[in-house]
Order: structure tokens, then C-alpha cells, then sequence
């Protein structure tokens, strides 16, 4: 499935790609996020918890970034696995920075995601929608952290 | 595979401290769709909380005032054939002879159904349009809310984990209204595409009452004033029908899946709506 989605920062385009990139920071902002670690220059880990109804995960991620272009573009890959390896998930990422004048930024994000395994039996549409939410949480997240002035 | 505790109160009060007891803990009722999630490998809970044995949950009662009290540990089988679900109450039992098949009506309880949430579930439109409400026994007391305001979200509501639903209330129906519940699915048996619960009332040829609550097209039913003020009052005409099927449209979220797509809903939204006004209309006429 393909998540493309997008909100504004009323921040500088620095600023929001300096917190965007630091794990430390962007954690706290993933909804269900547990831990991250740095594993590498361009490498982290990450175990994130997820629910829908009475099902719950927690999928042991590894993020790997495979382009940067500072401060506008990122294109990343996401494995990642339950402990169980009951069910799988792949996803490509690409996430572009725009200015708007110099006080705002436009965060835009689109995800190609593929889930194996248990999560196959479950609708796609109803993934897509739990997606989507958790996107528009983070979003919440990371705006209100970074005009905090994080 | 670790071994999973089994455990059969007999008292609401002795199934809330088991639950107190195991935050992991998932309640059991008539385990139509738990125990094929189980199977599937979907849910994995540490103990399940039966609920088969604690009578206070079980029976459908009407009161002298026309309000009705269904257990919430009433199979769907039951409900689809109480004589005390008539007149605008009957949508609730039409929409309980429609759920999947005769095996899954004689297992499947009305609580179970509601707690699990599933945007396509027959109960949820029938029980909105009835202007429903939930009772809830928690520790130390009980809370009762609509069940329009107990959906949240896609399989999410706001029972607690500490608590369970005790029962549904019915209040009472508008004088001589008629309840209707059409679905709409590929095959007799399936979840529904998308569904229409209809409760009516007319005084001459106006209508006096109406509810419309749209099923299976978002995180819960679509229930609209707006299109109840444009059928309120009116014949029931085309103009009215049209319009108030269009804003149920437009108020829907539906998702593209193996039933259909989002797109088709969307079309059928409005179609469906006022076949289904007009067959409960039918009934009173």
C-alpha cells in the first residue's frame, strides 16, 4: 500500500530537517515507538508497538538511509519483523522538505509498504486508514515539538 | 506456545477481577469471531474470561414504558426472534437475522459483536438508528453511554480493559414507527458491503420520525442530521430522498477492500438509502 501524506512546520527548513534527522528527538514523536537505537552512520533499530482492536504487534524495525540530500531529501528503507516472525513489513520511504517563505516548512512524506504474514489477512483499507492516523499523530508530534522550539 | 489460562465466572463482579487481575486477559463471549482470531494466529490473549455462565448477562426484557434491556450474552439467534423487538425496535432484530450464517447466529452474542467493533457488523447501524445505549459494569460501579458515542474509531471504542458491556438499552419507539434494516452483501452470509438501518415514523403522509444510519462505509456508522432534517417533515419524495442519501454519502469514509471499493460505496450509498426508507414507508402504509 502507498501512504503519501504532508503537513507544515512553522519553522525554518533547517531547523525542521535537523530534528527530523536526529533519532533522539524524532523517537518520542512515532506513535507506539519503544526504543531507538543508532547502529551506524545511516542505520538505526527500532521497536515500535501498534494495535487495532484487540490485535497488537510490536515490530522489531531496521531503518536504514540510503540518500540524503540535507536539508530537503531523504529516501530511507524500513525492515522490520515481530518477534514471532508471524509477519513481515517492508517499506520505502521518501520524505522532501520544502520552504515556504523562511519561517515554514512543508513536510511531505509518501511510503510504499509492503506487510506479510498475519497482517495479510487484514483488510489493506482498513491498514491504509490506521496508517494514515498514526501519520497525522506524529505529524501532531513533530509540529508541536519543533514550534516548542525542541 | 505458553499455556493460556481458562476461566468461567459466575458473577459480573467475579469476570471483573479476573480482568483487574491480567491486563492481557480478553473476555470471551460467545466466540464467533475471538476464537477464529485465535486461530488465525491474530490474538494471542494470556486468559480468557468466559462469560458464559453469569445469567445477569443473558434475556431480552421490555419494560411497561416500551424501552428494551438486551443481555449483553444474547445470541444473535435470539434476538432475531423476540417477539419484544416490534415496531421501530424490530431494525435491531432484522439486523440480527442477517449476521453471516445459522452456526455463527447460534454462537455470536450482541456484546461480543459491539465490543469488537467491526465497521461492517449488522448490530452497529441498527443500534445507532434505535438510539441505542451501552451498559457498561466497571469496577466499583457501571457507566452507561450511546452507542454512537461508545464507537471511537476503526475496531476501537471506549471500553476500558478493566470493564465489560454488561447490556444494550432501547428506549422507546415513536408511537406505530417501523424499524427496517437492508443489507447490502456479495452473498447471503458475508459482512455486509454496506448496509442501511431505518427506523420511521409518518403522521398522514409527512413524516414524523426518522432515522437512517449507514453501515459498513467508515469507522462507525454515519448517522446525519442534516439528512434527517431534509427527510423530516416531508413525503418522502425523491427531492427529500435524494438529498439526504447524497449527505450520507458525502459524510461516509469508506475503504476500498475485498468487498468493494471505497468508489462503489460511495455510489451506493445513496441507492441504498432510499430503497431502504422506502420498504420501511411500505410497512406503514
Amino acid at each position: 500500500m502507498k501512504i503519501e501524506d504532508g503537513f507544515t512546520v512553522r519553522a525554518p527548513r533547517e531547523r525542521v530537517w535537523a530534528f527530523l534527522t536526529d533519532p533522539a528527538r524524532m523517537a518520542p514523536c512515532i506513535p507506539g515507538c519503544r526504543e531507538i537505537q543508532i547502529v551506524g552512520p545511516k542505520a538505526y533499530r527500532a521497536r515500535v508497538r501498534v494495535a487495532l482492536g484487540p490485535i497488537k504487534a510490536e515490530f522489531n524495525l531496521e531503518i536504514e538511509v540510503e540518500e540524503e540530500v540535507p536539508p530537503r531529501l531523504a529516501r530511507s528503507v524500513t525492515r522490520g519483523e515481530e518477534g514471532t516472525r508471524a509477519s513481515t513489513l517492508l517499506a520505502k520511504s521518501v520524505l522532501e522538505l520544502e520552504e515556504i517563505g523562511s519561517a515554514a516548512t512543508a513536510v511531505r512524506y509518501s511510503s510504499d509498504i509492503a506487510v506479510m504474514g498475519r497482517f495479510g489477512k487484514f483488510g489493506l483499507g482498513v491498514m491504509k486508514k490506521k496508517a494514515e492516523a498514526l501519520g497525522a499523530e506524529f505529524a501532531a508530534a513533530v509540529s508541536e515539538r519543533i514550534e516548542a522550539g525542541a | 506456545m505458553t499455556a493460556m489460562a481458562f476461566h468461567l465466572p459466575d458473577t459480573i463482579d467475579g469476570a471483573l477481577r479476573l480482568l483487574a487481575a491480567d491486563p492481557e486477559a480478553q473476555l470471551l463471549a460467545g466466540g464467533a469471531t475471538l476464537v477464529a482470531m485465535m486461530n488465525a494466529g491474530l490474538v494471542q490473549p494470556s486468559a480468557l474470561v468466559s462469560l458464559r455462565r453469569i445469567a445477569a448477562l443473558r434475556g431480552i426484557e421490555r419494560s411497561a414504558d416500551g424501552s428494551v434491556r438486551i443481555g449483553a450474552m444474547t445470541r444473535h439467534c435470539d434476538t432475531a426472534r423476540s417477539e419484544d423487538l416490534a415496531g421501530g425496535h424490530a431494525v435491531v432484530r432484522e439486523a440480527a437475522s442477517v449476521i453471516a450464517s445459522p452456526p455463527v447466529r447460534n454462537m455470536g452474542t450482541m456484546g461480543g459483536s459491539v465490543a469488537f467493533a467491526d465497521p461492517a457488523a449488522d448490530y452497529l447501524p441498527a443500534l445507532v438508528a434505535a438510539d441505542a445505549e451501552i451498559e457498561i459494569a466497571r469496577p466499583g460501579g457501571w457507566r452507561r453511554l450511546p452507542v454512537a458515542q461508545f464507537l471511537l474509531d476503526w475496531y476501537q471504542t471506549a471500553l476500558e480493559p478493566a470493564e465489560l458491556i454488561a447490556a444494550l438499552h432501547l428506549p422507546p419507539a415513536p408511537t406505530a414507527a417501523v424499524g427496517h434494516y437492508d443489507k447490502l452483501s456479495r452473498v447471503e452470509g458475508d459482512y455486509a458491503t454496506a448496509s442501511v438501518a431505518v427506523v420511521l415514523a409518518m403522521s398522514g403522509r409527512a413524516c414524523s420520525h426518522i432515522a437512517v444510519a449507514v453501515g459498513a462505509c467508515g469507522p462507525k456508522p454515519v448517522r446525519l442530521a442534516e439528512a434527517e432534517r431534509a427527510l423530516l417533515g416531508s413525503p418522502l419524495d425523491e427531492g427529500a430522498l435524494s438529498l439526504a442519501g447524497r449527505l450520507l454519502a458525502e459524510a461516509a469514509d469508506p475503504v476500498d477492500d475485498v468487498r468493494s471499493s471505497a468508489e462503489y460505496r460511495r455510489r451506493v450509498i445513496p441507492r441504498l438509502v432510499r430503497r431502504a426508507v422506502r420498504s420501511a414507508a411500505a410497512r406503514i402504509a
